[in-house]
């Protein structure tokens, strides 16, 4: 099993009364009330929450993108995913990904994730999201009748931009180009390992096993309520006669690691709520966009995600932990939580959150810190007798050296 | 009551057509919501009109629009669908998306229509006085936006929780095919060039708003008249809705319209 760290890096001071002043964090929140001096610290301090990461053992560092909001401060994925292949040297950098429709021509998707391949010397994890509503409809005005059909052809091209040795022109319906030769090309070959990140959508699972991508269930309300996707996943997964190998799922986990309940409370329970609180909140007219769910979608009765986080009530620290929102305990009670959501999700890929909302450096860096060295180690050898073809390779050249100057 | 029957339409899905009335032809395009034959506007209409209102393609099933990609797409599956009814140089007219439908089709095909009704068009952009954003209301609060006053409101909603899933779903599906099909040609702004094409549209063009539309507002009459070659404007009391807010009012503005011969 293998355990990926991944940063949200939400912006950490919206103010006590947000709520009651604003209907989302996403879309319509002005950015008069975003504070550079805050953003310049959120930003070091997040990037240094991954590289510690990545010193103490984690697999991976994933990083994604969003537009527009305080939920995510990451517009660009690609900027923070080329300092860690700096400034790192161990863990794979997953890239959560690059929400593919929204870049015209798609090609550019191709030669930035290149570059990254190519810098950190093959550790790229390519994710493909077709991105949130917000983020794709909203912010970056795309058509949400078409929104999936570009997303499929922009994935194709870069698939096929990586994987191409000579140039070659492509026709399609949202890009045409007359020569495709991208350089760089990345290091991994045929091409690094794409992971697609997802709610529930039906088409996304047959796609996945159909291209051998990984699927990534992302969600914040913990794996007993996540059981009934990933059953359909496998279910779909079985279905198509593919191997049923954990290393072709992953999920996301909430992890709070504490001596006894009332520390967990007091460590991590003013940021959660932040989290769910403020930072999660979306104004129900941006989550779900006629033509955002496929009708085949809508049919099968499969919620959203984003439409689940907008009917969410105030919540405390209690009811966090009481809907399995978060894993919480002392690193023994975290390993065997984790241990049942193994069998239960078959999920060889975790990535965590150990950041939430706007919790301090220093508890981030405990709660990171016992993760690696007192659960991890008793999870490792779940799912051993797999083969990872969703991960990259270790390099054959030692990587270049890290030069950071003093 | 209307009649519907299927048209085969060259080089595009076949449309269901509501008919019925007597009288001079009136080929005219819905708008958000998809007609039945007890719709209160085209039984309306068919006092004056033989009414023939097609079902806009992506309305029962989204696949029909795969292929039908833009504006000018859509405006020829019309000028195809006026070709297989036999229609040429008839009133035509729409209301919201139909409006901005019957506009393009106006503009591209000139000899389609001889009179033009636009009732609260899409299709045009102003940064003074924008449309107001639809697909990012919540479906329950769709109502304020395009009702001014009390009047015959069509079912664009999901009714209150029917009690078989199923019925359930299938209501979720029809929402959602009718909004998507009106997203494809609207969002993020309702401005595909029409601006470009109105000057190209011969026919006499009855342009009309809703003195209270509170999501195409009312100056946008203005709007469209100056870039129509013969374009007349009329605001009444009402919101976007205003045809389905006076029924019988508006058809006979409609007839009215189209019996004068010439603009003096």
């Amino acid at each position: 099993m293998k355990f990926h760290w991944f940063h949200l890096m939400p912006y950490p001071e919206l103010p006590d009364d947000f709520v009651e002043k604003h209907r989302s964090v996403w879309v319509d929140y002005p950015n008069s009330e975003f504070d550079p001096a805050v953003g310049n610290r959120a930003y070091n301090e997040y990037l240094g929450q991954l590289e510690f990461a990545g010193e103490v053992g984690f697999d991976g560092i994933c990083v994604n993108e969003h537009h527009s909001n305080a939920y995510g401060l990451m517009p660009s994925p690609n900027l923070m995913a080329s300092i860690l292949a700096r400034t790192t040297t161990k863990p794979k950098i997953v890239v959560m990904g690059n929400s593919v429709a929204l870049y015209n021509p798609a090609i550019r998707v191709a030669e930035e994730m290149a570059m990254i391949d190519v810098l950190s010397n093959g550790r790229l994890v390519a994710g493909f999201p077709v991105g949130t509503p917000m983020d794709t409809a909203f912010c970056m005005g795309q058509n949400p009748a078409t929104l999936r059909e570009k997303y499929r052809e922009g994935v194709d091209l870069v698939l096929k931009a990586w994987t191409s040795r000579e140039p070659f022109a492509f026709n399609g319906q949202y890009n045409q180009l007359r020569y495709v030769n991208i350089w760089p090309r990345p290091v991994q070959q045929p091409h690094p390992p794409v992971w697609i990140p997802g709610g529930g959508s039906i088409e996304t699972w047959d796609w996945c096993v159909e291209n051998d991508f990984l699927y990534a269930f992302l969600s914040y309300f913990g794996y007993k309520r996540a059981k009934a996707t990933m059953e359909s996943f496998w279910e779909v997964v079985d279905k198509r006669g593919a191997e049923m190998n954990p290393y072709r799922a992953g999920f996301l986990q909430f992890v709070a690691i504490a001596e006894n309940e009332a520390e967990a409370e007091r460590i991590y329970g003013p940021a959660a709520c932040y989290f769910y609180n403020r930072a999660l909140r979306v104004y129900p007219g941006f989550a779900s966009p006629p033509g955002y769910s496929t009708i085949a979608t809508l049919r099968k009765g499969i919620g959203s995600q984003v439409v689940d986080t907008t009917k969410l009530p105030d919540l405390t620290w209690k009811d966090i932990v009481n809907q399995g929102f978060v894993v919480t305990g002392t690193p023994d009670s975290v390993a065997q939580q984790l241990n049942e959501m193994a069998d239960v999700m078959r999920v060889g890929h975790l990535m965590m959150l150990f950041h939430f909302g706007n919790l301090p450096d220093a508890a981030v860096r405990y709660n990171t810190e016992r993760f690696a060295k007192e659960v991890a180690p008793k999870l490792r050898h779940r799912f051993s007798d797999w083969e990872d073809r969703w991960w990259p390779k270790d390099p054959v050249a030692a990587p270049a050296p890290v030069l950071v100057p003093a | 009551m209307l009649n519907s029957e299927k048209i085969a339409v060259r080089n595009g899905p076949a449309q269901t057509v509501y008919r019925g009335g007597r009288g001079e032809p009136l080929f005219w395009l819905h708008g958000l919501q998809r007609p039945q034959a007890d719709d209160p506007v085209l039984n309306a209409l068919a006092e004056h009109f033989e009414v023939f209102a097609p079902v806009a393609p992506g309305y029962d099933d989204l696949t029909e629009i795969d292929e039908i990609r833009d504006v000018h797409d859509l405006a020829l599956q019309y000028d195809g669908l006026m070709q297989a009814l036999g229609l040429n140089g008839v009133t035509v007219g729409g209301h919201s998306l139909g409006a901005m439908v019957a506009a393009e089709l106006a503009a591209h095909v000139t000899a389609r229509a001889k009179r033009l009704v636009l009732a609260s068009p899409l299709g045009l952009w102003n940064d003074a006085y924008p449309v107001a954003d639809l697909i990012a209301r919540p479906v329950p609060e769709i109502d304020e936006l395009l009702w001014a006053g009390a009047g015959h409101r069509p079912d664009i909603r999901a009714e209150e929780e029917a009690a078989d899933p199923a019925v359930r779903v299938e209501r979720l599906v029809t929402l959602a095919s009718q909004l998507t099909t009106f997203a494809k040609f609207t969002w993020p702004i309702p401005d595909r060039g029409l601006r470009r094409r109105l000057p190209r549209i011969t026919a006499p063009t009855l342009v009309m708003f809703g003195a209270d539309d509170a999501f195409v507002p009312a100056r946008y009459a203005e709007d469209f008249v100056a870039l129509l070659e013969h374009g007349r404007k009329r605001v009444r009391p009402g919101g976007h809705m205003l045809p389905y807010e006076h029924p019988a009012g508006f058809a006979a503005e409609v007839a009215e319209f189209a019996r004068v011969p010439t603009y003096a």
